[in-house]
């Protein structure tokens, strides 16, 4: 079956203050049916931009860029009745109720009132809205929400869903309960293209992902292909407070043949190996015969942070209003949105 | 349901006008502010006004029949300038966003609100002539009806002008200067409180440049009962084209530049 999007090469740059920013340079996909993709990047990075020029959104300064099997920049229109899209603000109406809300959006959609009650009705079951779908938006707890959005943007059975920071805010039920949601849409059928922040997000959820820094994409694949780039497994060794030896351990564990990298920085050796079942009886007799004191030592499988890492050198742990605590971030947000 | 769906711009404004309009009534604090406003203007100018006629050059006669169609005028101009703020509103909540990528007509998307808009400012023209009536405000009806027309046009080339410059502006501080800048000197230059042609030439000349002080000459004329006549055929010459050029460049601007 065809690719649902297919975009090649695409770059989009602002005006600003000190000149011309180019928030998206030179993106390219293919988005099959049925999957949960997701685009993975700290703030900034280029998601939404790229998320805006594929719903129609942002005009595309170049490249090409096909939905649901229509060309984005041809047929605007067309795209629209075909995809859905969220954005991270949501946009409900805060002074109707839900259903209401259901109600006028799937009638700009072109249904008739007698056709489009009954499919509110479907949505406020499938979204677990049923206890609060006739009181007023304002009184909806984070997670009721985003439900409701999530509903108002597959009012009209698009094949495509768009969903931009989707869990953005939410407390960790919340958020595993909109998980559950959206892998039940794409069982349904529905592929659903998704923006994140969170690594666990887009381990979990994501069928398929692209990671993206600066407008560009850095490394795209499952979950599982992608951290397998990353050299073996990764090893965090501990060192005693205080201890001097670091530079002289670091230097006596990067020549090691099955090291593949190393970092040293606030007391701890981060390092990648090939295997690290075999390597680590290695590394404790290197560091006992250099007198260097060990507090601490950790094997873990790579994470799509070091995945992160390794192309950019910084870390996505770093970035983004994680834990910030707030419901709605709009100001950390805003800079991508209004660029 | 995508299969079926046909462009019907007249349809989309019903609903998106139906929207807007719910918003308002749900939201009382804007029925209070829009309704204290000329009612206080009545209250608290009308007596000043008064105490004027014959001391100092004023046309002598009935003081509301010269002042309550220049607080029409004015609830025009001030309804029309606040149509940017709800969009600055909904461009921050998303609303604006929503509709966008659905494949309601942008025109729609555009003028349902400035309709929902100018259904409320009828309604407080109504309390203010009836509320006028009571005070000796004599009622012509196809002079005022009349003026309706050219009060609604009057609202749409200033909301579609506010709305887009919301738009472009996209915060509400930009978007503020803006409009305040341009408020006092258009209603000062109206004649909205007292005639222009009070004042001296130089003020008279500069009014020319100024669509509401037209619609302030033609609502005395028209609010007096007179149907003809050089006040009214020149509103209509100068507000009509306004009104068509306003709203093709706010369409074009919806379409561009919303964020």
């Amino acid at each position: 079956m065809d690719n649902v999007i297919t975009a090649r090469d695409l770059r989009k740059s602002f005006a600003a203050r000190a000149g011309r920013v180019e928030a998206v340079r030179g993106v390219s996909m293919d988005v099959r049916p049925g999957e949960i993709f997701g685009f993975l990047g700290p703030n900034g990075a280029g998601k939404t931009t790229t998320l805006r020029m594929l719903t129609t959104l942002l005009p595309i300064d170049s490249g090409t860029a096909t939905v649901a099997g229509l060309d984005v920049a041809a047929r605007p229109r067309q795209v629209r009745t075909r995809i859905g899209y969220v954005s991270q603000l949501g946009g409900a109406d805060e002074l109707a109720t839900g259903r209401e809300n259901l109600i006028l959006q799937g009638r700009l959609y072109g249904a008739s009132r007698a056709r489009v009650a009954p499919r509110a009705q479907a949505l406020i079951g499938l979204l677990d809205l049923t206890e609060f779908a006739d009181r007023r938006v304002v009184t909806y707890s984070g997670g009721q929400r985003r439900r409701l959005d999530i509903a108002l943007g597959i009012v009209h059975e698009p094949p495509v869903l768009f969903l931009d920071e989707p869990t953005t805010g939410l407390d960790p039920q919340s958020r595993a309960n909109l998980w559950d949601h959206i892998r039940a849409l794409r069982d349904q059928g529905t592929t659903v293209f998704l923006t994140t922040h969170y690594l666990e997000e887009a381990d979990v959820l994501c069928d398929r992902l692209m990671i993206m820094d600066h407008g560009q994409v850095v490394a795209e694949g499952t979950p599982r292909t992608l951290k397998q780039q990353v050299a073996g497994d990764a090893i965090v060794i501990g060192l005693r407070p205080g201890e001097r030896g670091a530079a002289e351990a670091a230097a006596a564990l990067r020549d090691q043949p099955y090291v593949r990298e190393l970092e040293a920085a606030d007391g701890q050796l981060r390092l990648y190996v090939d295997d690290g079942g075999t390597a680590l009886p290695e590394l404790i007799r290197l560091l006992d015969a250099g007198g260097i004191g060990v507090r601490s030592i950790t094997v873990s499988e790579p994470s799509l942070d070091d995945v992160f890492l390794r192309q950019t050198g910084r870390s996505l742990r770093d970035e983004g209003p994680e834990g910030a605590g707030s419901s709605r971030p709009p100001d950390q947000k805003e800079k991508e949105v209004a660029a | 349901m995508n299969a079926g769906y046909a462009m019907n711009p007249v349809r989309d404004i019903g609903l998106l006008f139906q929207r807007y309009a719910i918003q308002l009534l749900r939201n009382p604090v804007w029925l209070v502010v829009g309704f204290s406003t000329p009612i206080l203007y009545l209250a608290l100018f009308t007596p000043l006004l008064k105490a004027l006629v014959g001391s100092g050059g004023l046309p002598t006669g009935n003081v509301l029949d010269l002042f309550l169609p220049g607080i029409l005028s004015l609830l025009a101009f001030a309804s029309g300038t606040g149509a940017g703020f709800s969009t600055i509103m909904e461009l921050k909540a998303g609303v604006t966003e929503r509709f966008r990528v659905t494949p309601a007509s942008r025109f729609a998307i555009l003028t349902g609100p400035i309709l929902a808009t100018m259904l409320m400012m009828f309604v407080f023209d109504a309390v203010v002539v009836a509320v006028g009536f009571g005070f000796g405000f004599s009622v012509h009806w196809a002079g005022l009806a009349v003026l309706a027309v050219l009060l609604g046009l009057l609202l749409v080339i200033v909301a579609a002008f506010s709305i887009a410059t919301a738009l472009v502006t996209k915060e509400i501080n930009g978007f503020a200067a803006i409009i305040n800048g341009i408020n006092l000197p258009i209603l000062l230059l109206a004649g909205v409180l007292l005639p222009i042609s009070i004042g001296p030439e130089w003020m008279r000349v500069l009014a020319h440049v100024n669509p509401l002080y037209y619609l302030v000459q033609a609502s005395r004329v028209l609010a007096g009962g007179t149907l003809t006549g050089p006040a009214i055929w020149q509103a209509f010459a100068v507000l009509v084209p306004l009104c068509a050029l306003i709203l093709a460049w706010a369409t074009q601007v919806f379409r561009r530049a919303v964020a």
